[in-house]
């Protein structure tokens, strides 16, 4: 699921960008979570030493920041892919035959559910409804979307994301 | 006041009380699983639901409802019972029935309810919970399989402990009680959490598969670590003392523990506990018998007695009781003649033996603890209070974040209460507070701020005069601090309607007693802050019975009979028979090189304790002593509280209550001996003053305070802001957080916590030296040299390190003179 433990961090995080973000939001009350999305816009996650630094700067358990973290699905502990593939399994892609779609995307992309490939490039999450049942089964790659997916479409969304600039 | 009806009971409840508190004042018992009278109200089991007439339709949680007038309330009804029964078969559902392997088994509130509401079969079934159990560390055990999520621990972790180290992580089904990370617990290992733990989710891993819970008896007694006097259940089966017993109706502290309260028990029953009398036989000490031993110490004192009574000298523990105390001060000055008795007094409780004495005419606190809660602003010096008496910081934690009371501290470190909304911390350089406190008291005088009572006591002009040069623009920079903030502060705790003013004592904080106790006084004095509720000065003695030994007249009357001169005489030739009974002087007192050699340098010298410390090793007769636990008496902690302590197992060995031998001692040597603890009550209460009409019937469970009568005077305090080493580092000594003395070595508690020395520097320090954390480093003054392990923390100031007294190996003391602050140069 995306809210397990963050993994040990082997590379340094720089904190400025974390720190300009608390500076923004230092004396605004119920700041907490303005800052842990502003962190999270800056670092695409909310990394372990970013938490240490918010529970001291603004003086909040760092247990409590973590109860925060997992308990809204907005927030992510582990470094995310460039591309955040979803797909959708809720009812109506479910009937449409959205597990196999789910599955070749596991083949492919050699992850699970949750899980972000090692070179950063893809993300990739089931969810319960993308709101566009008419267009089952369902898939988004960031903001696109691709309707009527069918195991080829998968092959064909992969190759082409693939190709894309990483910035 | 609102009357309302429960079960047809009337009932009367003041307005903020909730359904379930007057419920409870009128004996009627509501079940509930996520309540804590010492926490705020949850409302997460659905347990206390009752039928409240005047809310028709559903059922109403008791506990987060408030009264209100003419309410009628039912708590049992066949539908209530109904949903009762519901409620614990879907905490069933995922709760393991491991009942016959769980600590909490008969102590249980979830085992206790299933049983009063027979629910016997479940109509739901569902996977059990697969978490993994967390065994990380050795105190407490973490089994969130058995957890029902009534939130208790995060709540007390928070409200009451502050450190925070539970909440609720993840969501919905998945959602758990957790720590940062879901790593393993991580904390200062007090405890709050398993004692309100309503199952067996957190147990305490010292007590794990010792004794079913119903098979121990539980004893009441009283905390023997810090001057707080907690009182404390606990639970003893085959002469062993197996755990403490959680009890919320226990004291003022509504039995709340730190961890040496709750895990350092485990000193009673030690294998290092000594067993039998130990005579030094052609240099080495070897098993003897009492008569033997007693005998030998015995004409050693008749002889040296009659030789010159001034050859002979005690130093004693404040943890012992009040009677054997007495006893103690009996022996020396009536069988024996001899003024040359001390508890460490000079070095660290003058500031009640000299400092209150002088400045109210009595050597005690003028406050008590229940002032606390009373207080506006509370003025905390030295130390933040947390450190070295753990359960006060709890108390004064819950009047700063409940009671919205003002926090200031006053100190050369900062501290964990200063992370507290509402609290300032003022760090200054250290050495400096008296400095700083006339410059407080100058200010105060210069706003006009002083009370009109404060110039018709003794010594005011003159005390005026005396702070002339104290102006907070002329010393603030020796004070390391803004004048400004002197103003400010000056200006906060004057203008506060009550304020009351905290000051730590103790080994840790030699030279620190007299002058510091008499400056707070003297501030305290002149904003008519004495003599009122929820005002005045807080001494908080050391250990457990500081306070007792004090009223028991166990401190020298001349500078000539404290433990330092006894120990220069000592070394002198002078004093030929040491008698030291609990003391550890080798480790606990100011430098160890010096201490150490004058021991040695003793002719006779005796030792009663419970363990073969440091200084007993030198010993010629070791006398083994009982604990705490093997013992009936008094203690008289902070704020002046008498409580009895009370026999819980029978004496370890062949060890003797300290009370038993000096009696034996006292009467070989001609006095009148003594058979039972109450007996010398009974003598304490005719002879000392403020302990009349005393007697253990009179204490009952929660003690007498006893009286005092202020004669307030002012006394002028002279100090010249320190003179800095250049290039070396200013060393403090103190408490660190959950020791006391050195007992607490053989507590597993805060052996965990705190297992070894350390010293502590700043983030800028340890990166100007290139150190970082678990370095260990070579700490050199001017009278000797150690190696410690580092600590870097934010809470140091730059230039200013800290290291806790209590350990042996590699003790601070080495570099320590008795000094305020200790010059020291730190190399790797």
């Amino acid at each position: 699921m995306s809210n397990a433990p963050a993994e040990e961090q082997t590379t340094e995080i720089d904190l400025t960008a974390a720190n300009q973000v608390i500076d923004k939001y230092l004396t605004l009350p119920g700041n907490l979570m303005p800052v842990l999305q502003g962190i999270q816009d800056e670092y695409g996650y909310v990394p372990k030493p970013t938490i240490d630094l918010v529970a001291e700067r603004l003086n909040v358990y760092p247990s409590q920041i973590y109860g925060v973290l997992t308990f809204y699905a907005q927030f992510h502990l582990k470094p995310r892919g460039r591309f955040i593939i979803r797909v959708c399994v809720g009812t109506a892609c479910h009937v449409q035959g959205a597990e196999r779609i789910v599955d070749t995307f596991f083949d492919k992309l050699h992850i699970g559910h949750a899980e972000t490939t090692p070179d950063l490039r893809f993300t990739f999450e089931k969810v319960a409804c993308l709101g566009a049942c008419g267009m089952a089964p369902l898939a988004m790659v960031n903001d696109d979307t691709f309707g009527k997916m069918t195991v080829q479409k998968v092959e064909e969304i992969i190759a082409d994301f693939s190709q894309r600039p990483m910035k | 006041m609102v009357n309302l009806t429960i079960d047809d009971k009337k009932v009367t409840a003041p307005k903020n009380a909730t359904i379930f508190d007057a419920a409870k004042s009128a004996g009627i018992k509501i079940p509930i699983l996520c309540h804590d009278k010492k926490l705020h109200p949850f409302g997460g089991c659905r347990m206390c639901l009752v039928e409240v007439e005047q809310m028709k339709g559903r059922l109403i949680p008791a506990c987060t409802t408030p009264v209100t007038e003419g309410m009628t309330v039912t708590t049992t009804t066949p539908e209530i019972i109904k949903a009762r029964k519901m409620v614990l078969e879907l905490l069933l559902l995922k709760h393991p029935i491991d009942c016959p392997v769980c600590d909490a088994a008969g102590d249980c509130d979830l085992q206790n309810l299933t049983y009063e509401y027979k629910v016997n079969i479940n109509k739901f079934t569902d996977e059990k919970f697969h978490h993994q159990i967390d065994y990380e560390n050795p105190l407490i055990e973490r089994d969130m399989n058995r957890c029902i999520h009534c939130g208790k621990c995060a709540r007390i972790c928070d409200e009451i402990v502050s450190f925070g180290a539970y909440t609720f992580i993840n969501r919905g089904i998945e959602a758990k009680m957790g720590t940062e990370y879901d790593g393993p617990l991580n904390c200062e290992f007090c405890g709050s959490c398993v004692s309100v733990c309503p199952v067996g989710a957190l147990v305490s891993r010292p007590f794990k598969f010792k004794a079913r819970w119903w098979s121990m008896t539980k004893t009441k007694t009283v905390c023997s670590y810090c001057g707080t006097g907690c009182q404390l259940t606990l639970g003893v089966k085959d002469n062993k003392v197996l755990t403490t017993i959680y009890d919320e109706n226990q004291g003022f502290h509504n039995g709340q523990l730190c961890t040496r309260g709750r895990f350092a028990y485990q000193f009673i029953n030690s294998d290092k506990r000594l067993t039998t009398p130990l005579i030094r036989k052609n240099g080495s000490l070897v098993e003897a018998s009492w008569d033997e031993a007693l005998s030998v110490v015995a004409e050693h004192l008749r002889e040296a007695k009659a030789a010159d009574p001034d050859s002979v000298a005690g130093l004693v523990t404040p943890r012992l009781t009040n009677e054997e105390l007495f006893l103690f001060g009996k022996l020396f000055r009536e069988t024996i003649g001899t003024e040359n008795i001390d508890h460490s007094a000079g070095y660290a409780h003058n500031a009640l033996t000299s400092g209150a004495m002088e400045s109210l005419g009595y050597a005690a606190s003028p406050s008590t603890i229940a002032d606390i809660q009373k207080a506006d602003l509370l003025l905390v010096v030295k130390t933040d209070a947390y450190e070295t008496h753990p359960v006060l910081g709890f108390e004064i934690n819950l009047g700063v974040k409940r009671k919205d009371i003002d926090l200031r501290i006053v100190s050369d470190k900062r501290g964990k209460l200063s992370k507290l909304p509402k609290a300032k911390t003022y760090v200054h350089k250290p050495g400096n507070e008296i400095v700083l406190l006339n410059a407080l008291a100058k200010s105060i005088i210069d706003a006009n701020l002083v009370d009109a009572s404060a110039s018709n006591l003794p010594g005011f002009d003159g005390y005026k005069q005396s702070l002339e040069q104290y102006a907070p623009g002329k010393v603030a920079e020796a004070c390391g601090m803004g004048a400004d903030e002197i103003t400010s502060l000056a200006t906060d705790y004057a203008k506060a309607g009550k304020a009351l003013i905290l000051l730590p004592l103790g080994l840790g904080y030699v030279a620190h007693g007299k002058e510091l106790a008499q400056a707070v006084i003297n501030l305290a004095l002149l904003t008519g802050k004495i003599g009122k509720e929820g005002c005045g000065v807080l001494i908080m003695g050391e250990k457990n019975n500081s306070q007792g030994a004090v009223d028991m007249g166990v401190y020298p009357k001349a500078k000539r009979n404290d433990a330092a001169t006894i120990l220069d005489s000592c070394a002198a030739g002078k004093v030929k028979v040491l008698y030291v009974a609990g003391e550890n002087p080798v480790v606990s007192y100011p430098n160890r090189t010096k201490v150490t050699a004058a021991i040695d340098k003793a002719e006779f010298l005796v030792v009663q304790d419970l363990f073969l410390t440091e200084t007993a090793e030198k010993a010629h007769v070791v006398l083994p002593a009982c604990s705490f636990a093997e013992k009936d008496g008094t203690f008289t902690s902070v704020g002046r509280v008498v409580q009895r302590v009370n026999k819980a197992i029978k004496p370890i060995g062949l060890s003797r209550t300290d009370l038993e031998i000096l009696s034996s001692l006292i009467g070989t040597l001609g006095g009148a001996t003594y058979t039972s603890a109450s007996e010398v009550f009974a003598e304490i209460a005719s002879k000392v003053s403020g302990y009349q009409g005393f007697s253990y019937e009179v204490l009952g469970e929660n003690g007498q305070i006893v009286p005092v009568t202020t004669k307030a005077k002012f006394v002028q305090v002279e100090a010249a802001p320190l003179k800095e080493e250049a290039g070396k580092f200013a060393m403090v000594t103190g408490s660190a957080l959950y020791h006391c003395g050195t007992l607490s070595r053989y507590g597993e508690g805060p052996m965990h916590v705190c297992p070894e020395g350390y010293v502590e520097l700043s983030r800028q320090d340890a990166a100007l030296l290139k150190i970082s954390e678990n370095d260990v480093v070579n700490i050199k003054s001017s009278l000797g040299e150690i190696k410690l392990k580092v600590k870097v923390d934010v809470r140091m100031p730059q230039g200013v390190v800290f290291a806790p007294y209590h350990f042996a190996d590699s003790s601070v003391n080495t570099l320590t003179d008795g000094s305020k602050v200790n010059w020291v140069t730190i190399s790797k």
